[in-house]
């Protein structure tokens, strides 16, 4: 069980309100890996739309890299390793 | 002769004779004894978590079998890839924390595949549950980064480079790998395809 605060609520400061996603997690191009596959990958882990999955996708494809998410080092983390568990050529790092 | 992949109900058909399942299991195999955990699953996520700190312990220097990345094969390297590009402490730190459980993830993955493809029984169908079709289709990708890595596919222009190479020299010994390697690309690609609702002919 629990209650409501006694104390009123602070105000979230400005700068609390800025996303603390400072950390990308990254799927580079491979030749093995196929467009429909990455695709379904995108759509299944992340529950992106099919649009959003295959921009995604044609950017891994064309410019050799996309970010597939952001978010915290562990979130990052997480996702890394999912996109490995599929296969797929991932990585996390700092966001620049 | 194999036939695509397709959706019937909640479940994924496609058709593969014998030959060709034999060949897609023993492959997956291969893929499964490259990708064993150093601790077999126990069917306990707990007692699996606590087995492989202890193994992780146990070994010289504190570091799961192949951390080193100097004694690693290619494949291996290719399936379990740096996390990190830049910073081999953040690379070295993440496989400690995921390539045991990443390992064990993808045998168990193989282990339902080629399951699947032995328990065929009648008509040479493969009929799978949502489940082992999600399973299937990542030991596909698995098998084919394995093969991919043997034939030297590493870049687009590797794999442009076979194509012309084989059409120059149908004769060559890579030709039959290379077969195989198209014939799990088809065969992954249709049950994708069965697993997204595409139709077979649009």
């Amino acid at each position: 069980m629990t209650s409501a605060p006694v104390k009123e609520p602070e105000i979230i400061s400005e700068q609390n309100l800025e996303p603390a996603l400072p950390w990308i997690t990254l799927v580079w191009n491979d030749p093995v890996n196929l467009m429909s596959y990455v695709t379904y990958v995108f759509q299944t882990y992340f529950g992106y739309s099919r649009a959003k999955a295959e921009k995604l996708m044609m950017d891994v494809h064309v410019k050799g890299k996309a970010v597939v998410s952001h978010g915290t080092r562990e979130a990052m983390e997480t996702d890394c390793m999912a996109m490995q568990g599929f296969g797929l050529w991932a990585t996390f790092e700092k966001d620049q | 002769m194999a036939r695509a992949f397709r959706r019937k109900g909640d479940r994924l058909v496609g058709k593969l004779d014998e030959a060709e399942r034999l060949i897609v299991a023993s492959l997956m195999e291969q893929t499964r004894s490259l990708l064993a955990p150093d601790v077999a699953s126990t069917g306990d996520a707990f007692a699996d978590l606590i087995a492989s700190l202890e193994s992780s312990v146990a070994t010289p220097e504190g570091m799961p079998r192949g951390t080193d990345p100097g004694d690693r094969d290619p494949a291996l390297a290719r399936l379990l890839p740096d996390a990190h590009r830049g910073d081999p402490a953040v690379s070295a730190e993440f496989r400690r924390l995921t390539e045991q459980d990443l390992r064990r993830r993808k045998s168990d993955g193989l282990t339902a595949a080629i399951d699947a493809l032995r328990g065929v029984t009648e008509g040479d169908r493969v009929s799978l549950d949502q489940p082992t079709a999600q399973a299937f289709v990542v030991a596909l990708t698995d098998t084919r980064l394995l093969i991919g890595e043997r034939l030297g596919l590493r870049t687009e222009e590797d794999a442009e480079a076979l194509e012309l190479q084989l059409r120059a020299d149908p004769d060559n010994p890579v030709a039959y790998a290379a077969a195989v390697y198209d014939f799990l690309t088809w065969l992954q690609d249709s049950l994708v395809g069965a697993l997204m609702g595409r139709r077979l002919f649009p």
